[in-house]
């Protein structure tokens, strides 16, 4: 019984944004008499945190501490319209409308204030809840005041209405598969190092060390990237050694209807995680933000794959590596068949062995 | 800048450490009866009798729903994009995936609910399941599906996603080596801690409140007010706060029954699944066949990939095609190839409708795509970061679907991790960027390709 | 029967055979234990029951009649938060919510038996509750500065002690 270690690599790109776009999400924003705001979003938190997010970006985009924030997702009487929180579009695209919403918003407050002040509105700026004109900060009024003004001198209710929405990309070619308008709102990237240990008797693989870079575009708020980071790390490594709907694929036999009978990852299964972040905004998202949700499951099972290869000198290519696909391939030798310049891996697995004619996979030699 | 960019504690933070968020379940309402399915226990039959009456009668019941209560049976999860709909909210003359819901009954507690889902007398005659996708294609393999075996609506009827890109076969012949290799991801579980729950109160003014798990409160009330072919304010769709989602609540797997059993019964439902149900009957993420043949240069140059994909979509397409369609657009992973020949299928199986789970599309590309090249560089006895170095997304290269990359940072990526590994990479990789391929960073085979570098 | 709840004798109408964990929600209201799966499997259900983790949706409240059972809602309030509360929030250890009830009544009674802030020691004790959100770190590294005694800034969350910022490509 000998433990092995290795090492495998995997590079990977995902897209922010429904695919091919067409998915809007919008945000309307009210200021109390007090200045304090109200934010009216319909996206859903599902744990990803974009309630705070978008509380985060109203409040700088305004130029008010966060805590005047009020944000409000909960029903479809009071909220906009939001597609929903999937294909890592909450941050991009609920996160766009609402700082569409909150310069509305500012806009008005500076008109307000100006009026006030009897100062032109460019030459004012809001920093931590007041009013101030720029490069004379003795000059001031606060947020509060503008508001107040706004309701009991002027007779205005101060809202911003921000909506996001990227045209459908309707067209796609049947033969070519070209389209007609980028599909997507931006492209995140990442790189992983995976590191395992492998039991040679068992089969067991232990995956003990994730390193991992994520280009989030920027990191809005740096400690929910790292809670999806983490919390996606454990799920790529689930699709990659533990999981399985049906352990008997194709078979729909021996399911597990329980914690315990379907492995979900739990804290025994924890790798030591590493995250490097960078920022290469994108164009258009809000503060440059991209995606990240989805993407931060996608690298782990092929590093993974790659490490078990390093270890202990077989691919397997069937997810998740079991301990029972460890050991068959250990014990199968398996080698690529070579045909000309061909090398064909996997063959007992493809169409070509399985089906009876009706679709086959054919490369020349 | 001060609040964007700093670590602010989250907005429910101090909810969730002291149990006072709400979640659906946490919800109370007087009077609130009860839902239980009775699901198909069988992977593919004819239903040839569901007599419900025995089940309505019980003391305690309060409404029992069918297929006949639907106003709109069929409604798709993609119909807002055009793509027809193929799937009934509960089974009508046939069941196609064990566990698929027939009835639903409204009772006064969890266990009379129970009883009286298995007093409900149906009979099944089964009929041959299919399960392998690879024998999907077979003329003998059983045909499961209205539209045959596999998705036949893409763009001018076809019935595959195609990508053509260049000439696959100069690609063959021009390369020094060919890779071929088998890559099957497969389905799992989003297994939330929250389990699919919703609660529906019938309102004074005849509209119906829905308290929702869902991940979309807008798309649920769409579809929830189409299969009632009611206005969207005939609905308060109360939800925002998810116990995990990952994709599995997008579906609205319950609001939709639940509304009708409120109409029937004219008594608050609650529809919460078990954690058996959510582990056997929820939709999961798809297994995903793959095969690659990737034209490679003794130097590690990728010349072109030819790849056949088989998406198992279960019983029926859910959000299928979409899936399938955004994994032909990044079947290329992080690599600019410039002959491409991709032929991708939804393919149907009597196992539960798979959807859409985090990565839905490109997890399976990302897997593929990346064992196949971490192998070729082991074949060619090449370094694996690289290859991919050599071979990533620069501004200007394009995408399968020709659209121009603007911003990529594979190069980036991945030379951080040769560093944090303790990797020393040659000089001429430690100082590569993004920036537009040029000199020996833009041989001939990758001249074509090469498309705008303005921004979108 | 009589239960006591969070400090407070309670009088059950329901049967000693119910599940705890549907008593203290539904017939007492007490919500901040969860129902993640009945089946014992995912610890979401959690309480104290004279100061040792159990999990209710398999515990017969007849079982705990006579012990102090303590929920989350037990241990702090949004206006006194417990340290381990305290410790959660600054060191995002909850995305979703859903598994934190239970999982904090674990740490809370590991920490009253002297847990240390040993890694291995506190996944050893945590093991069993499963979080599909957060992948587990965020939870261990907030056990660990409770153990040690750690104040907490509320008005900002840690960095992660295995993170790198760095900036990179174009702009």
């Amino acid at each position: 019984m000998a433990k092995h270690t290795g090492r495998g690599i995997a590079a990977i790109e995902y897209p922010t944004g429904m695919n091919q776009n067409g998915d809007p999400s919008q945000c309307w924003i009210k200021v109390k008499p007090d200045g304090r705001i109200d934010v009216f979003a319909g996206t859903a938190d599902i744990g990803n945190g974009s309630k705070t997010i978008q509380s985060q970006i109203v409040a700088e985009t305004i130029g008010v501490p966060y805590d005047w924030i009020t944000y409000d997702n909960s029903n479809t009487d009071s909220s906009p319209v939001c597609t929903g929180t999937f294909a890592s579009r909450a941050t991009f695209v609920a996160g766009k409308a609402a700082e569409k919403a909150a310069q509305e918003v500012k806009r008005k407050l500076l008109d307000i204030a100006g009026k006030e002040l009897e100062i032109d509105p460019s030459d004012l700026e809001i920093v931590d809840g007041e009013v101030v004109a720029k490069g004379a900060p003795q000059t001031k009024l606060s947020v509060g005041d503008v508001a107040a003004a706004a309701t009991w001198g002027h007779g205005e209710l101060i809202t911003g209405t921000g909506a996001q929405l990227k045209p459908y990309a309707a067209i796609v070619d049947p033969e070519t598969g070209e389209v007609d308008l980028p599909p997507h709102s931006a492209i995140s990237y990442a790189a992983c190092s995976a590191e395992v240990e492998v039991d040679d008797e068992t089969g067991e693989v232990r995956v003990t060390r994730l390193q991992q870079c994520y280009d989030v575009g920027r990191a809005l708020n740096p400690s929910q990237v790292e809670g999806q980071i983490e919390g996606g790390a454990m799920m790529g490594l689930g699709l990659g050694v533990l999981e399985n709907c049906y352990p008997y694929y194709p078979s729909v036999e021996h399911r597990g209807g329980a914690f315990g009978s379907y492995l979900a990852p739990g804290m025994e299964d924890m790798p030591q995680i590493d995250t490097i972040m960078i920022e290469n905004p994108s164009a258009d998202g809000p503060y440059g933000a991209k995606g990240i949700g989805e993407m931060a499951n996608n690298p782990q099972p092929p590093a993974i794959a790659a490490a078990v290869y390093d270890a202990v000198g077989v691919w397997v290519t069937e997810l998740p590596i079991t301990p029972e696909r460890v050991l068959r391939a250990l014990e199968a030798k398996a080698e690529p068949r070579r045909e000309g310049k061909k090398v064909v891996f996997d063959e007992e697995l493809s169409v070509n062995a399985v089906s009876s004619g009706g679709i086959r996979f054919e490369v020349p030699a | 800048m001060k609040v964007v960019g700093a670590r602010i504690p989250r907005y429910d933070g101090v909810a969730h450490v002291t149990g006072r968020t709400t979640y659906v379940d946490d919800v109370r309402v007087p009077g609130t009866l009860w839902a239980k399915a009775l699901r198909s226990p069988v992977h593919h039959a004819a239903v040839t009798k569901l007599d419900t009456s025995a089940a309505e009668s019980m003391p305690g019941v309060h409404a029992v729903i069918t297929w006949e209560d639907v106003p709109l049976l069929e409604y798709g999860h993609l119909s807002a994009l055009g793509i027809p709909a193929d799937e009934p909210l509960l089974a009508k003359d046939e069941v196609r995936y064990l566990g698929q819901p027939i009835a639903v009954v409204a009772a006064e507690s969890e266990q009379l609910a129970a009883a009286a889902v298995a007093a409900i007398d149906v009979a099944f005659e089964e009929r041959p399941a299919l399960l392998d996708v690879r024998a999907a294609f077979d003329p003998d393999a059983p045909k499961i599906h209205q539209w045959g075996n596999w998705y036949p609506h893409f763009e001018n009827e076809m019935d595959r996603r195609q990508i053509r890109k260049g000439d696959i076969d100069r690609a063959f012949e021009d390369a020094d080596t060919i890779v071929q290799g088998v890559y099957r991801p497969a389905a799992i579980e989003h297994a939330p801690i929250e389990t699919q729950v919703c609660q529906v109160v019938p309102e004074p003014d005849g509209r119906l409140t829905i308290y929702s798990c869902t991940q979309a409160l807008y798309f649920s009330l769409g579809v929830v007010a189409a299969h009632l072919q009611q206005p969207l304010n005939r609905f308060k769709l109360v939800g925002g706060t998810t116990g995990g989602g990952f994709g599995g609540k997008v579906d609205t797997a319950t609001e939709t029954v639940t509304c009708l059993l409120v109409l029937k019964a004219n008594r608050p439902v609650k529809w919460r699944w078990t954690r058996e149900e959510e582990f056997l009957c929820s939709s999961t993420r798809a297994p995903w066949h793959m095969e690659l043949a990737t034209a490679v240069t003794r130097d590690g140059w990728i010349l072109g990939q030819k790849m056949l994909t088989l998406h198992d979509a279960g019983a029926y397409a859910r959000f299928s095609p979409y899936g399938l369609t955004k994994h032909s657009f990044h079947h290329t992973g992080a690599y600019s190839i410039p002959h491409l020949h991709f032929d991708g299928y939804v393919v149907f199986t009597n196992r539960v409708p798979t959807t859409a789970m985090r990565g839905f599309g490109v997890t399976s590309v990302s897997f593929a795509v990346e064992t196949h090249m971490n192998r070729i560089a082991n074949l060619l006895g090449l370094d694996p970061i690289e290859i991919r170095l050599k071979n990533a997304n620069r501004i200007g290269d394009t995408s399968p679907n020709g659209v121009s990359y603007t911003d990529p940072s594979t190069v980036d990526t991945l030379k951080a991790i040769a560093d944090a590994i303790g990797h020393e990479l040659p000089a001429d990789y430690r100082t590569m960027t993004n920036e537009p391929r040029s000199g020996e960073l833009l041989p001939e085979h990758l001249v074509a390709q090469v498309g705008s570098t303005e921004g979108h | 029967m009589n239960l006591t709840v969070n400090g407070a004798a309670c009088e059950i109408d329901g049967s000693a055979l119910t599940p705890l964990l549907d008593v203290l929600r539904d017939e007492l209201g007490v919500t901040g234990p969860k129902a993640g799966c009945h089946q014992g499997g995912c610890g979401a259900c959690t309480v104290l029951v004279d100061g040792e983790p159990r999990r209710s949706c398999l515990m017969p409240a007849g079982y705990a009649e006579g012990a102090e059972i303590v929920t989350v809602e037990g241990i702090g309030a949004p206006e006194d938060l417990a340290p381990i509360q305290q410790a959660f929030v600054h060191y995002y250890a909850a995305q979703c919510g859903f598994c934190t009830s239970g999982m904090l009544l674990a740490a809370q009674a590991y920490l009253a038996r002297g847990g240390s802030d040993d890694h291995e020691s506190i996944q050893e004790a945590l093991a069993g509750h499963v979080c599909r959100c957060t992948g587990y770190a965020k939870i261990i590294d907030a056990v660990a500065a409770a153990a040690r005694g750690d104040s907490f800034d509320l008005t900002t969350t840690a960095v992660g002690k295995h993170t790198t910022m760095a900036t990179g490509g174009a702009e």
